[in-house]
């Protein structure tokens, strides 16, 4: 008898097939499709021109300056009116137009990523937290810092009423004590009173000191502040709060409401990316509480919340990864957007500030210059914004179909 | 339905108050003191002192705690806020700065160029964008639906202020087909009556008018309209292909009707919801949108005239004019809300 090895036979098991990871899928999803391979190649093509022209191509926007050039057509090969070669052109300063298109990218780039970074942080944090609370009911530690958090707030008012900044301390106070002893006569009238009083009393008694009409103007605060914590605020209330805001902001357009913070803030390019990440806060905040509210009710959170995980897990653990596609296609888009928006300003002349090289302050620069056939100094400027726009796009467009199959159409 | 919509309107209330509230914050933080910005920067004390006196700019923003400590609580509640939302209330918006202008007397002059090139520009997107939408899903993964929808693609990438320079380079200064800027020519002549120029020309049968106001608006409405057009055949798009899986479709195909009828009959009227939405969203963003146009075509409409007054400092303008953009935006949104709650009776009982 001869003995057997099962390494001896040659064993298909239909069942298993390679191993394939999510991500690995979506990437062959990504490249299989040719729109999204263009966008891909694009962006790739803007991202590193820029970032190596920055490292390895000195430009100094302040000392590029030669009159004897001015507005010269785009040339190939140096003729008897310009001895050098300028396939862009040059602006009204001479400046060789591709060197700043190219240099250009850098500011606008980054502008872009900073903007979507600032909306995405703050806006991302707001919706997943509205969304999660929202649906999920608070602890009491996170009870208490809400309320606490609520009574500081309101507190301030009356504090700055009567000058005394440390009337604080007991607002915050009330507010965790208000959270703590939530089952105490809840429900009933009698707790609205209650609370009133104690809100009177922490008000009036110091701001007695301050004088005996602002007493009477804190206490009338005082009372209802205690009568809205006496309330039984939980996470709706937050996130009705919070997106109220958030509609506020939606409620202004965007590039007036850009407009108008720069003009707040001072021009500038940093500037010009505190602004319009403000504007796209909201936008980023609504989409993450939706994509949150889709997945909390799934089995796996019950699952988590079953065996006792903390909050903060389930929303790192659980949550996050669930609902990164529809925010790493929103961000892709976003980007487009910001870097739009950013040459919209920079073209109103609220963006970079000359010299420095922007495609938007070109366009703004060069725009005049037009009746006089200087179409050179428009066109390249406003092709790289397009392009780079559309090629960012055309990435999350296809990131949408690789990344969510049920969403393809 | 009537309870749906007073619902609507309470929950409208405190965006409005926050945008009246974000507003006054603006216009009071943007750098510089508006009695030097009104007197110059050569006025003597006094003078400042009496025009800020007079606009009540030496109050407090909020609320005056100092006065509160004198036992005056009337005095409390008077500051540069409360005195602002009760002119708001009784629709005075002062006048501007510089020109010494009512502000609502110049804003019913630029708001109707400002609404006449958005409407022109809406209706352009919708009459091209959702033809190609549909079309798109009834070929779909065929060239005419690739081209399409690069073609959207690009359009929404567009920004919009060079289009609109590449357009008065190749119409204007090139071919010198059309007009580059303003909204007449000069020695036109127009009666105006709404102060909607196309409109005007032609209840007064001035043909000559509508063609020039017509050649004059046509650039910069086909630049505005570029961004929205591509955003409404993208939605028909998808809107349509959603619908165009559902088994009322299969259905309505078994029984043997004609591809043209159950694409306009059954497909067209359920998929046009997130299109009705997507068209009101893009309304407001024309308005504002518009800044950029307007500068371009030296357009005499509200968007510029509210950027030029941030720029000059000119406070009175762009209060009146943002609270007016955003005052539009919330009630086109608010009346799209309704729209959907007609189109879909679900969303009502929700």
């Amino acid at each position: 008898m001869t003995k057997v090895h099962p390494e001896d036979f040659e064993v298909t098991d239909f069942a298993v097939r390679e191993h394939r990871s999510l991500w690995g899928d979506a990437w062959r999803r990504l490249i299989s499709s040719n729109t999204a391979r263009l966008g891909l190649f694009i962006v790739i093509l803007f991202v590193s021109s820029a970032t190596l022209s920055h490292y390895f191509w000195k430009y100094e926007p302040k000392k590029d300056l030669n009159y004897s050039l001015k507005l010269k057509a785009p040339n190939i090969r140096p003729n008897e009116e310009v001895d050098s070669i300028h396939i862009f052109g040059t602006d009204k300063l001479g400046r060789d137009i591709f060197r700043r298109v190219v240099h250009g990218g850098w500011n606008s780039l980054r502008v872009g990523i900073v903007a979507v970074g600032i909306s995405l942080s703050i806006g991302g944090l707001i919706g997943l937290l509205t969304g999660f609370y929202e649906s999920i009911t608070m602890t009491t530690a996170e009870r208490i810092i809400l309320y606490g958090i609520t009574g500081l707030i309101l507190g301030l008012l009356s504090a700055w009423i009567a000058n005394q900044y440390f009337q604080l301390i007991f607002f915050l106070g009330f507010g965790i004590a208000a959270g703590y002893y939530q089952d105490l006569l809840a429900g009933k009238p009698l707790r609205m009173i209650v609370f009133g009083s104690a809100g009177l009393l922490i008000s009036v008694i110091p701001s007695l000191f301050a004088g005996l009409t602002i007493a009477l103007i804190c206490g009338i605060w005082g009372i209802l502040t205690g009568v809205l914590l006496s309330l039984p605020l939980d996470g709706k209330f937050f996130s009705n709060v919070m997106m109220r805001v958030m509609d506020m902001l939606l409620s202004f357009p965007g590039y007036l409401l850009a407009i108008a913070i720069v003009a707040f803030l001072g021009p500038g390019l940093g500037k010009g990316m505190i602004a319009i990440g403000i504007v796209g806060i909201p936008v980023y905040a609504r989409l993450v509480r939706s994509a949150v509210l889709g997945i909390i009710n799934k089995e796996y959170i019950l699952a988590a919340q079953a065996v006792g995980e903390p909050h903060g897990r389930i929303l790192i653990r659980h949550i996050t990864p669930n609902i990164l596609s529809p925010i790493i296609v929103q961000t892709t888009m976003g980007l487009a957007n910001a870097i739009l928006s950013a040459a919209a300003l920079g073209f109103l002349g609220l963006g970079a500030i000359p010299p420095e090289p922007e495609w938007g302050a070109m366009l703004g620069d060069s725009y005049r210059y037009l009746t006089s056939g200087a179409w050179w100094a428009v066109l390249f400027p406003g092709l790289a914004i397009m392009l780079s726009v559309l090629g960012f796009n055309l990435l999350g467009d296809g990131l949408r179909d690789a990344l969510d199959p049920k969403l393809r159409m | 339905m009537t309870r749906y919509i007073i619902r609507r309107i309470i929950s409208v209330i405190p965006t409005l108050i926050g945008v009246t509230f974000v507003i006054f914050m603006f216009q009071r933080l943007i750098p510089g003191d508006p009695a030097i910005a009104m007197l110059g920067e050569h006025a003597t004390e006094e003078s400042i002192e009496r025009i800020r006196e007079q606009f009540g700019l030496n109050r407090p923003l909020f609320l005056d705690r100092e006065a509160l400590a004198e036992g005056d609580v009337a005095g409390f509640f008077d500051s540069q806020y409360i005195r602002y939302m009760d002119r708001l209330f009784r629709l005075d918006l002062g006048e501007s700065i510089h020109r010494r202008i009512p502000v609502l007397e110049t804003l019913a002059l630029r708001f109707p160029a400002t609404v006449e090139l958005s409407l022109l520009s809406m209706i352009l997107a919708v009459v091209v964008g959702i033809p190609v939408g549909i079309i798109s899903a009834s070929r779909r993964n065929s060239l005419i639906d690739s081209v399409s929808m690069v073609g959207s693609l690009v359009g929404v990438s567009m920004p919009i202020f060079w289009l609109g320079l590449m357009e008065i380079m190749l119409f204007a200064v090139i071919l010198k087909w059309l007009p580059a800027g303003a909204r007449l020519s000069t020695g036109i002549e127009l009666e105006t009556i709404t102060n909607f120029y196309l409109f005007d020309a032609v209840i007064t049968g001035n043909w000559v008018a509508f063609k020039d106001a017509l050649s004059h608006i046509i650039m910069p409405a086909v630049a505005l309209a570029t961004i929205p057009m591509g955003i409404i055949a993208r939605m028909t798009r998808s809107s349509m292909l959603d619908v165009l899986q559902e088994d009322y479709i299969r259905t309505a195909k078994a029984k043997g009707l004609g591809g043209r009828i159950v694409l306009y009959r059954h497909a067209l009227k359920n998929a046009a919801l997130p299109v009705v939405t997507i068209i009101g969203l893009q309304a407001g963003t024309l308005l504002a949108g518009a800044v950029l146009t307007e500068t371009i075509f030296s357009w005499p409409g509200i968007g510029r005239w509210v950027y030029d007054a941030i720029l000059g400092r000119d406070y009175p303008i762009v209060q009146g004019g943002t609270l007016l953009i955003a005052l539009i935006f919330v009630v086109v949104n608010f009346l799209v809300d309704i729209l959907y709650a007609l189109l879909d009776p679900r969303i009502r009982y929700k």
